[in-house]
């Protein structure tokens, strides 16, 4: 896996754990 | 230093390397892969988006140019500022600075292209979809939301199917943010040329690179929000609804968790094109360089901490208040060290002023103002008084038009000879500046009066005492919309007849593409890195 590919998938993963993470964190104030 | 440099000549043996890619036409924008033609139509895109906020704001003025009801009904007022609002930041300025980081990053850096070309051509053509969805919305049962750009629970729960339309434009809008910013990092931190470090990039890379962590971080709040109001309308869930057991000002929270860096998504490129723009008139080197780079830092930080002074009248705690309050007036002191910097470039240096410098300076001295606008509302005591007035109108304002698309002016003024190859008209750029700065003040600084004196904000009709203000704010914005047409004027006859402008027009311009690329910048540039003392 070439450098940029590296790094524009660690990139994808925090983006995407912002997403779920957010959205996650509501549903349990929620609950 | 010209054996770096590509032309068109070189080229022509390889098909792969000619004047554009293998598509003549229509088939060339849409399967480009080309940071330039992509940085083009994302201008182009931004450029159609402007307009069409822009007949917007004007149908907005027009009603509001008497007290009562004359042109158009209260509903599609609201829908129209909600929209209004929408497309001017997510349609028209982020394209904007989008397009200026795809031409200028990789010819800035010394680099051939964009890390992710595919990803790139796929992150533009994303927006095109989103912004259709947005206009449609219009004609859909019950007509686009009248929610306002920031979709509030619960107003979002009660809105009909245009309100889907907008979620998914947001999503739309989002995930080519996103696309974007992964992009720009990448290309920023793994293309650099040899000998072009971090410490040595043109402002406007640092401040793109910084925006673009800001983006990652905070875009997929703001797809999360209204993810969960999209599953509190159709799937039975009560995130934000009250009814459910959820809670609206949660939503609230989350909403300007995202909006406040989304602020400095946008003024933070602007500042990039300030920088360039700056010292290229002052022939000077941009002063405090370094500090340049760590007050945009401590921004982006500061940006994550602010978020409740939107919200001072929702209820909260006086110590968050109070937190808030400070951290909020703390974003000052970086601010101020970019003024200042910006002012120590210009003193004492050889001053000329071309359409980008006189842009500039504007910039510098409404987008100050609109800071300290930012600091009287970033007072509690006071935003109590002021929320949802008038004042806070003049005060974004001042920021997004005067900062971010007055920067935006002045960098495709700057830049116009490199792209087309051709100079504008110097005479009709000084008019666009003049009216535009002259209109701009009629439209928004007499708002900060009709705040002051009460007037509330998002409502079509009025209490007649405030007709006066409303009248001239009207006239500022006929003019200011007529003024944009000497501006697409000059765009147009510039690119299909301008003069041929030279290799560097603009003396004190420094960077890359300037020093070591011809006028129009070649289709590809760089494809053998520069060799960079």
């Amino acid at each position: 896996m070439n450098r940029n590919t590296k790094t524009g998938l660690i990139l994808a993963t925090i983006a995407l754990a912002f997403f779920l993470g957010f959205i996650a964190r509501v549903w349990y104030l929620q609950r | 230093m010209s054996a770096v440099l590509d032309t068109h000549g070189h080229a022509a043996h390889d098909e792969h390397h000619g004047h554009h890619g293998p598509y003549g036409g229509i088939m060339r924008w849409i399967t480009t892969t080309n940071h330039k033609d992509i940085g083009t139509m994302y201008l182009v895109f931004a450029g159609f988006m402007f307009f069409v906020g822009g007949v917007m704001a004007v149908l907005i003025r027009a009603e509001l140019f008497e007290p009562g009801l004359q042109i158009i009904v209260p509903e599609f007022y609201n829908q129209l500022v909600t929209m209004h609002g929408l497309i001017m930041i997510f349609g028209a300025i982020m394209p904007a600075f989008v397009g200026f980081a795809n031409w200028l990053i990789p010819m800035q850096i010394g680099a051939p292209d964009m890390a992710f070309a595919r990803l790139n051509n796929f992150s533009f053509w994303l927006l095109p979809f989103a912004a259709s969805l947005l206009i449609i919305s219009f004609f859909v049962p019950g007509g686009a939301p009248g929610v306002g750009w920031t979709m509030y629970a619960p107003l979002t729960m009660q809105m009909g199917v245009g309100m889907d339309f907008m979620i998914f434009a947001i999503h739309l809008m989002g995930m080519s943010s996103i696309m974007g910013s992964i992009n720009i990092i990448t290309t920023i931190l793994n293309m650099r040329a040899p000998g072009m470090t971090l410490m040595r990039m043109p402002m406007f890379c640092w401040t793109w690179l910084i925006t673009a962590y800001l983006l990652v971080a905070v875009m997929p709040v703001l797809a999360g929000a209204v993810t969960m109001t999209l599953t509190d309308r159709h799937f039975g869930t009560s995130f934000f609804n009250a009814a459910g057991g959820g809670d609206p000002v949660l939503y609230q929270h989350i909403f300007w968790f995202f909006g406040h860096p989304e602020v400095y998504v946008i003024a933070l490129p602007a500042f990039g094109v300030i920088s360039q723009v700056i010292p290229a008139f002052s022939r000077k080197p941009l002063f405090g360089y370094a500090s340049m780079v760590y007050a945009t830092s401590a921004i982006a930080i500061l940006s994550f901490m602010v978020w409740a002074h939107h919200m001072y009248t929702v209820g909260m705690p006086v110590a968050a208040q109070l937190f808030f309050m400070y951290s909020t007036t703390l974003i000052a002191i970086p601010t101020g060290v970019k003024v200042f910097n910006w002012v120590a470039t210009m003193w004492r240096g050889s001053l000329s002023f071309e359409t980008p410098m006189l842009f500039a300076i504007g910039f510098l001295l409404l987008f100050t103002l609109g800071g300290f606008s930012g600091l009287v509302l970033a007072l509690a005591p006071i935003d109590i008084q002021l929320q949802d007035t008038y004042y806070v109108v003049a005060h974004f304002h001042y920021v997004m038009v005067a900062g971010a698309m007055f920067s935006a002016f002045a960098g495709i003024y700057f830049w116009l000879p490199k792209w087309t190859g051709r100079m504008y008209n110097e005479t009709l750029g000084k008019w666009h500046f003049w009216l535009t700065m002259i209109f701009f003040n009629m439209i928004f600084f007499v708002q900060h009066f009709l705040g002051l004196a009460g007037m509330p904000r998002r409502i079509a009709d009025y209490n007649p005492e405030f007709t006066t203000w409303n009248q001239i704010s009207s006239i500022g914005a006929f003019g200011f919309a007529l003024a944009q047409l000497v501006f697409l004027y000059n765009l147009i006859s510039t690119i299909r007849s301008g003069a041929k402008a030279p290799d560097k027009p603009w003396e004190g311009a420094d960077s890359l593409e300037w020093t070591h690329l011809p006028t129009p910048a070649p289709y590809h540039s760089f494809e053998t890195p520069p060799v960079l003392k």
